[in-house]
Parts: C-alpha cells; sequence; structure tokens
C-alpha cells in the first residue's frame, strides 16, 4: 500500500469521511467492471460494486495497511459476488448485455458489441471458480499468490484453476474466434 | 517424453505460471514435439487475444450514479477500529498449533524410550548342542571363535566350555565336528520353569518340562 492511500486511510479512520471518495475513486472502474464480467449482467454488477464499497468503507477499521489496499478491495468484492449467489444469466440477458450496456452511449454500444459478446461468450463458458481466477490472473494481471490471496485459496488450487480455464479459453477462442487468434500470431 | 503428462503443464507454461524446473523440462520436450508446440501457440494467441478484447472493453460509472452511491455509502456507520494483530492472525492458527504439540509429544516420547533402562527378557534361550561321532554324511558344526561368542545375542548363552570339553573327552577335534543330536532349553525367568526339546537328525524331538 502507498503512503498516500495509508494516509487517506487514516483520515477516514480518524472521521473525516470526505477522505473516502479520494481512496476509492482509482478503483471504481476497476470494480464495476470485474463485477460485470463476473455476474454478465450490469445491474448486479452495480449491486455488487456499491456493496463492495459499503463493507470497505464499514470494516476499514480492520484493513491492515501493511496489505495492498486493491487487493482487498478485490477480495470483498469476490466475496460479495459470492454471497450474492453467483447467479447465472439467462440467453436472452447475455444477448442483451452483449448488444450494448446502459453505462456507455450509443456509439460506444455499437463499438463494443463484437467485442463484448466475444468476452462473455469466453467467460461464460468457464465455471464460476475458473472465472474468478481467469480474471484476476490473467485479465487483472494479479499474481498467482494475489490471486490466491483474494479468493483465499491455495496458489495450488489458483493453479489448477487456471490451468482448466486457459484450455477451455483456447478451445472457444479456437472454434468460436479464431480471428482473434489469428490477429496475435 | 510423454505428451499427455507434459501437455498438462502447457496451459501455465504459457502464462509464465510453471516452475523453473518443470519448464526446462517442458522446453526440452518442446524442441522435439511439434504437437505440443503447436498447442502452445494456440494457447498464447487465445490469451493474448482475450486479454486484447477485455482491454478495450472498460465499464465505468455515469457520474451521478457515483455520486449517489458515494452518498449511500458515507451514510453508513464504520465499525471500530480493530487492531491489526487480530485481523491478521493466521486462519490455520489452530492446526499450527496442533503440530507444535505432535511434534513435542513424539520428541518426550522418543526421549522417553531412549532414557529409560533395557526390559529384561522373559524367556532365556539356551542352546546346548550335544557333540557326537563325527559322521560325513551329515552338516558340519564349526566351534565359534572367541569373537563370534561375544556377539551372540542377548539372552543367547552358548555353553562353549561344556562342550569343548565334550568334543575333548570324544577325541574329535574342536574346529571341525558333526553332530546328530541338538537340544534347546527355554527357561523362564519369572516362573523358573524350563523346557527342554532334544531333537534328532531326523527332526524327530522330546520335550521335557521341569
Amino acid at each position: 500500500m502507498d503512503e498516500k492511500e495509508a494516509r487517506l486511510v487514516e483520515l477516514v479512520l480518524e472521521g473525516r469521511t470526505e477522505a473516502f471518495e479520494p481512496l476509492v475513486t482509482p478503483y471504481r472502474g476497476l470494480l464495476l467492471t470485474l463485477a460485470y464480467r463476473l455476474s454478465r449482467n450490469i445491474e448486479d454488477a452495480k449491486e455488487i460494486s456499491q456493496e463492495t464499497l459499503m463493507r470497505a468503507f464499514r470494516y476499514l477499521g480492520s484493513f491492515d495497511t501493511k496489505r495492498s489496499f486493491r487487493n482487498w478491495l478485490l477480495q470483498i468484492e469476490m466475496n460479495v459476488w459470492r454471497s450474492l449467489g453467483q447467479r447465472a444469466p439467462d440467453e436472452g440477458v447475455l444477448r442483451e448485455l452483449a448488444a450494448g450496456n446502459p453505462t456507455e452511449d450509443p456509439q460506444e454500444r455499437l463499438a463494443g458489441k463484437e467485442t463484448r459478446e466475444k468476452l462473455l461468450v469466453c467467460l461464460d463458458g468457464l465455471s464460476p471458480r475458473e472465472r474468478e481466477v481467469f480474471l484476476l490472473r490473467d485479465i487483472e494481471g494479479r499474481s498467482v499468490r494475489e490471486t490466491a490471496e483474494v479468493l483465499r485459496t491455495s496458489t495450488l488450487s489458483v493453479r489448477v484453476h487456471l490451468s482448466r480455464a486457459r484450455n477451455k479459453i483456447r478451445l472457444l477462442v479456437k472454434d468460436r474466434f479464431p480471428e482473434l487468434m489469428g490477429a496475435q500470431r | 517424453m510423454n505428451c499427455s503428462r507434459l501437455g498438462k503443464w502447457l496451459p501455465l507454461y504459457a502464462g509464465a505460471d510453471l516452475s523453473a524446473r518443470r519448464s526446462r523440462r517442458l522446453e526440452k520436450h518442446l524442441e522435439t514435439c511439434a504437437d505440443c508446440r503447436l498447442a502452445l501457440d494456440e494457447l498464447r494467441a487465445a490469451l493474448a487475444g482475450v486479454r486484447d478484447v477485455a482491454g478495450r472493453e472498460a465499464l465505468d460509472w455515469p457520474e451521478a450514479d457515483w455520486k449517489r452511491v458515494l452518498a449511500r455509502v458515507l451514510s453508513a456507520k464504520p465499525e471500530p477500529r480493530r487492531a491489526v494483530r487480530a485481523a491478521t492472525f493466521p486462519r490455520k492458527a489452530w492446526a499450527y498449533g496442533l503440530a507444535v504439540i505432535l511434534v513435542l509429544g513424539a520428541a518426550v516420547l522418543v526421549m522417553k524410550i531412549a532414557l529409560s533402562p533395557p526390559a529384561a527378557p522373559l524367556l532365556t534361550e539356551v542352546l546346548m548342542p550335544t557333540p557326537a561321532r563325527p559322521s560325513r554324511a551329515l552338516m558340519t558344526y564349526e566351534t565359534p571363535s572367541p569373537r563370534q561368542l561375544q556377539d551372540v545375542p542377548y539372552g543367547v548363552q552358548p555353553e562353549r566350555m561344556t562342550l569343548d570339553r565334550t568334543l575333548l573327552a570324544a577325541g574329535t577335534t574342536p574346529e571341525k565336528t558333526t553332530q546328530n543330536m541338538m537340544s534347546m532349553t527355554l527357561v523362564s525367568q519369572e516362573t523358573g520353569l524350563q523346557v527342554h526339546w532334544t531333537f534328532n537328525r531326523n527332526f524327530e524331538w522330546e520335550e521335557k518340562k521341569e
């Protein structure tokens, strides 16, 4: 955790709650995007993100400033996502989401439609645990150790699920979106 | 090399998450296996493609929604500050404690066994070979050397002197002789009971208790 964040945490804990906004603002997009990729539903994503911020504020007193604040937020979000029952959207919702999400303007929706559909289809082929591990390690760039810490599991478990997830992604991309592989070769 | 075994490491290797030792083994295998090289290329390309797609898609809150969420969050009451030590207490502390207790218990047990005097044997086995006239048809019996006698296990008491005297009286050489009878006496140190077993050359035996 950097010094600036540690100072902001101290301020919030001293009762100056306005310091909470600059503390969490750098992560607002990350929390919403990760929640969306986990739930594949923008309304659920907003609910998960909001609950994550609520819990972070409420339990900031128990946060160990030696730890990464970012990882702590991610850990809370994973817990919230699990406590919501890891609802899976039906096909109709998926198609609707692929067409666009309400946080973007119409032009962005159109441009992002194809991209979003590809990513959602890939993530939908993974089990909940594989999706969590894949998103944290391969999309968010957390290390295996950090991923295990966030998910409160062992590094061995992370490696097992990561291995399965990557194999599934490889087959999905190869079958459904070979152009993605071609672009990288 | 086995593709089905080493091929399982490819997904982790593709993301640089495989250990150095396994990576070296896999790299050696990849030099000679075209199928695994192709699978690795596909894995890397697929992962890079998905990362690229994900990097282009980032959501953010509309400002009004964000302000509303923050206002709701800040209206909540935070929990009082907790000691960090309590928060960082290892989740498996009970397991570590149990392991320490088990190790200490094992150490005490080993010390107790090592320091206690050896238990007295319940039975003493006494071998008393009965010499007889030499016969080429029977197995030879070699008198043990003093060195060998020192190495006789605890509880076995070969009556060498008696044997030697008998042998000398029979006029045979002590170095090489034969026997066609063998007796064994078991003595209980608790009850004093003695059991004599006598075997002849055909392993016919007699038992006598005292």
